[in-house]
């Protein structure tokens, strides 16, 4: 994203939270965080907490963005906002998360007939889903799939999003248009994205994960090699390592070897740690929780003084070694495809996205480089 | 595809499937296409060309940089040695491949163990420089709550921290200084072995001068197996213990795991180093000083009642020609060892009275001039503490604004003195070990005040200012004084040997190839000691001189004088 581009991002974004604009100068701008947008960016989740357990007024956080780092404003404190910046990223997961579903009908436009009668038109509902397929081993590629599945007359189509982008929408049904029935339900239309999509998978390039294979069984052939020889030299070996590390303990300063004496009386009973399931830090100091409580209510303890022992230390055999190292292979190199659901919705259109051939698609669809969809 | 797991995200049914019932509640047409352009902003076109630039608009990493990053990535698929020379940005190269892989997904949780001393300039690096968000660790449950940690192995590898760390499914692990992992028998060894890691990165300073089995034992933590078992790895590759045979095929083997930028591939540039001797007439008084400590030297060395070892003598002598002040400090130590009433606590004392009498500081006032005339940021090196002192309240006393630096700093106190001299102070007054991981290059003008006696000590502090980034030339000012000894090391040995002219790292190699380190002061010593002239002091000297050269690597001096052209 070049700098034109972040900012045109940041200002439409802005927009769509009703933000006040303080100040827009050609290198930076400064804006008064919306309730939302503050939420989201501004850093602050215990002082919402506070402001929302106490229903207090709130004070709006006035930030200023530049998008050139050799023209900052003077004066002002700004902080350079790019593609790598926290808060960029901060600013797209909170377009993510305001932006997942929609409901969108097709306005009337000139290409209808002007008739001297008001008809109703049909207007058929399609369900619209973004999706993006990540093609993983040890390396990574992203292909994005923009579908449209007829909920009136199932059928798919691809680049539905693009085709969307060109149609006058709107979240409200306009006069004189009436809604076709879904002849199939939300379910179904699942599954045939899902089939389409798989499709499009089956027809792209194979050899980045037939090389991983090879490369993983290559490397797995390596290790297992490698331990075989080192099972038949070295029993032996083993007990002169171990004499060795014996010697070696002996060099080593006492403070390393400190063991902290065990209390005398029974330990004092250790409370179970309750696993809190899915809630995140970031969740719960924004409802106000305190950290330590935090990680001791989701299992991270902090290790009891009377259990630390330095002595304990128990090698891993060969073949306990071997193991891992296989198993760190498979983490690295095997190929896997994972196909994630960006967003989508419900669209209800008179006019029909042209139906393409599946050949065609085996290149990353883009949007239009100019950085604005509409 | 065949055989390639697919899995598919669901979650989203049933949000939708709601809304559709409840019809809403829905979002912003406006937001929903701002989504979906931060995913295709985000989105990772092509498998093998480098993402992480786009998210570092403030970095320009230089080609060789880049290429390391990229060939780690595709070719080596994550796990390599990054065994740069001295001054080419490894620290760099790190950050791009962590940086690169974190924006692919393909890392989150991260293991950075570095030395103590750079934990904290590690830290601030990723971060400023790389947007990474790194943590220092200190405290236990900073293991698990955050995704990039940086620590040193001494910490991990203990209780409470190890059962962490051992405990971890690390997707990256990087390690600082891993030719210190050299030795397969070390805990630090074993415990390194014990960590899972999905992309491992080793750096190091110069693994293959160093004895076979390290290097071997390095790949080792990398990638087992990929030489071979040990002693067939003996067999097909080593002649002995520093030589390797199958050179061919072992230089093949180990650039499958490790990557070694070196100066002279070209491409790289360096500004070049201007070096003038400076000599410093003593006065009369400082003369006699000098001569009578250079007897009392002679006598207990020869004489010796092993009350002063030679090291400690040597010292005295060179502390003479630092400043007044610095052997001042020595002799009062030894007159506190020396008994009442003593010959030797006579002799000390005679020599205070000529230090008392010592009124001027030629080597001082000569730096004076030397600062004036450059009129421009000017780091000094000195061996001694005590005359780093004086030097402080010397140049103060001429107007000149300097500030201290010394390796006992904790590093906020260093972080505070390199800005002061960066912002505020014209001179940085500097003795040894203040240098590890602080940059000045800002700076282009360094006085050897005094010079230490190992070559790899006078590279480190020129290292501090001539590195990749500096764009200046840089002028180095060798103080000496005439007709002592310290003179003579210079004349002798480090103007023979071209040591200021030598590429960064050369040294290095010749170094650890003709195993000089550790005994080359020790040589030195012998050599100034045991000589019963000066004349044969030259001669030896000269020798030495000429060993150092001739293993000199012959393409390095041609490119050298081209440098010298320009």
């Amino acid at each position: 994203m070049q700098a034109n581009q972040v900012r045109q991002f940041v200002e439409r974004y802005l927009a769509t939270f009703s933000a006040h604009i303080v100040e827009s100068h050609p290198d930076y701008l400064t804006v008064k965080l919306p309730v939302e947008v503050d939420k989201d960016i501004g850093n602050r989740p215990f002082y919402w907490s506070w402001v929302d357990k106490m229903n207090l007024a709130y004070q709006p956080l006035v930030l200023t963005f530049a998008f050139h780092p050799d023209r900052m404003p003077d004066g002002l404190r700004a902080e350079h906002l790019h593609l790598g910046a926290g808060r960029m990223q901060q600013i797209f997961a909170s377009a993510k998360k305001h932006g997942q579903f929609v409901c969108m009908y097709e306005q009337n436009t000139a290409s209808l007939p002007a008739t001297g009668k008001r008809r109703s038109t049909p207007l058929v509902p399609w369900l619209g889903i973004n999706l993006k397929v990540s093609f993983l081993c040890d390396k990574r590629r992203d292909l994005m799939l923009y579908l449209g599945v007829n909920l009136h007359q199932p059928r798919v189509v691809h680049d539905f999003s693009t085709y969307l982008f060109q149609l006058p929408l709107s979240p409200a049904i306009p006069d004189y248009f009436y809604t076709l029935d879904r002849k199939i339900s939300v379910e179904d239309a699942l599954q045939m994205a899902r089939q389409e999509a798989e499709a499009v998978i089956a027809k792209e390039d194979q050899a980045w994960a037939a090389e991983a294979k090879a490369r993983l069984a290559e490397e797995l052939d390596i290790l297992a090699a490698y331990y075989e020889e080192l099972a038949k030299r070295e029993p032996q070996a083993e007990q002169a390592d171990a004499d060795d590390e014996e010697a070696e303990k002996a060099e080593e300063p006492q403070a390393a070897q400190a063991i902290v004496p065990l209390p005398q009386t029974e330990a004092p009973p250790v409370a179970e740690p309750v696993v809190e399931a899915t809630q995140t830090i970031d969740e719960y100091r924004s409802s106000g929780g305190r950290i330590l409580d935090f990680l001791r209510a989701n299992g991270i303890q902090v290790t009891p003084r009377e259990e630390i022992n330095q002595e304990e230390w128990k090698k891993s055999t060969p073949e306990e070694e071997k193991q891992r190292r296989m198993d760190e292979l498979r983490w690295q190199y095997e190929p896997r495809i994972e196909v994630h659901f960006i967003n989508g919705g419900l669209f209800y259109l008179h006019s029909n996205p042209p139906v393409q051939k599946l050949s065609g698609a085996k290149t990353v669809r883009h949007l239009p480089t100019n950085g604005r969809i509409m | 595809m065949p055989n390639v797991p697919v899995s598919f995200d669901t979650s989203w049914i049933s949000p939708l499937t709601e809304r559709l019932h409840e019809d809403g509640p829905w979002d912003k047409w406006e937001l929903f296409k701002l989504a979906l352009e931060a995913e295709e902003a985000m989105a990772v076109r092509e498998f093998d060309s480098l993402q992480c630039l786009n998210y570092l608009p403030l970095l320009s990493p230089f080609p060789h940089q880049l290429q390391t990053a990229e060939r780690v990535l595709n070719d080596m698929r994550g796990r390599a040695i990054l065994a740069d020379e001295v001054g080419l940005g490894k620290t760099i190269e790190a950050g791009l491949i962590m940086k690169e892989y974190m924006v692919r997904g393909l890392a989150k949780k991260i293991l950075v163990l570095v030395p103590a001393s750079l934990v904290i300039q590690w830290t601030k690096e990723l971060q400023q420089k790389f947007g990474i968000p790194a943590v220092a660790q200190k405290k236990e449950y900073m293991w698990r709550q955050h995704e990039v940690v940086v620590a040193s192995i001494d910490t991990a590898k203990r209780d409470p921290h190890r059962r962490h760390v051992l405990d971890i499914d690390y997707d990256m692990l990087i390690i600082d200084e891993a030719h210190k992992l050299k030795n397969k028998r070390t805990r630090n060894y074993q415990f390194v072995k014990e960590i899972r890691k999905k992309y491992c990165l080793l750096l190091t300073a110069t693994p293959i001068q160093n004895e076979m089995d390290e290097l071997y034992n390095l790949i080792n933590l990398l990638k087992p197996g990929h030489l071979g078992h040990s002693t067939s790895f003996s067999t097909n590759y080593v002649e002995g213990k520093r030589q390797s045979k199958n050179s061919e095929k072992l230089r093949e083997e180990i650039e499958k795991v490790m990557i070694r930028n070196k100066r002279s591939d070209g491409g790289i540039q360096f500004t070049s180093r201007r070096v003038q001797s400076i000599p410093i007439e003593l006065t009369q008084e400082e003369m006699k000083l000098y001569e009578g400590v250079t007897r009392f030297v002679h006598d207990q060395y020869k004489t010796g009642t092993g009350l002063f070892n030679s090291l400690a003598l040597i010292t005295l002598q060179r502390e003479v020609c630092s400043s007044k002040e610095a052997s001042f400090m020595t002799l009062y130590n030894m007159h506190q060892r020396t008994s009442e009433e003593s010959l030797l606590r006579a002799q000390i004392l005679e020599l205070v009275e000529m230090i008392k009498r010592i009124e001027t500081h030629s080597k001082a006032a000569k730096t004076v001039e030397l600062i004036q005339q450059i009129n421009d940021k000017v780091i000094v090196f000195t061996e001694y503490r005590a005359t780093q002192n004086y030097l402080q309240k010397y140049l103060h006393d001429h107007g000149i604004t300097s500030v201290p630096f010394r390796g006992g700093f904790k590093r906020s106190k260093k972080d505070w003195m390199t800005d002061l001299f960066q912002n505020r102070a014209q001179v940085l007054i500097a003795t040894e070990a203040g240098g590890e991981g602080i940059n000045l290059q800002f700076c282009n003008q360094v006085i050897n005040y005094d010079m230490p006696w190992n070559p790899m000590r006078v590279e480190q502090r020129i290292g501090r200012v001539h590195r990749l980034g500096q764009k200046r030339d840089v002028h180095i000012y060798n103080l000496s004084t005439v007709g002592t000894i310290e003179e003579h090391i210079l004349k002798l040995l480090y103007e023979k040997i071209d040591l200021f002219e030598m590429v960064i790292g050369e040294l290095d190699d010749i170094v650890e190839r003709l195993n000089l380190s550790s005994s080359l002061e020790e040589n030195l010593t012998q050599i100034i000691m045991d000589s019963a002239s000066t004349r044969e002091m030259a001669l030896k000297l000269d020798n030495m001189g000429h060993a150092i050269r001739a293993s000199r690597q012959p393409h390095v001096a041609p490119a050298l004088s081209e440098a010298a052209e320009q």
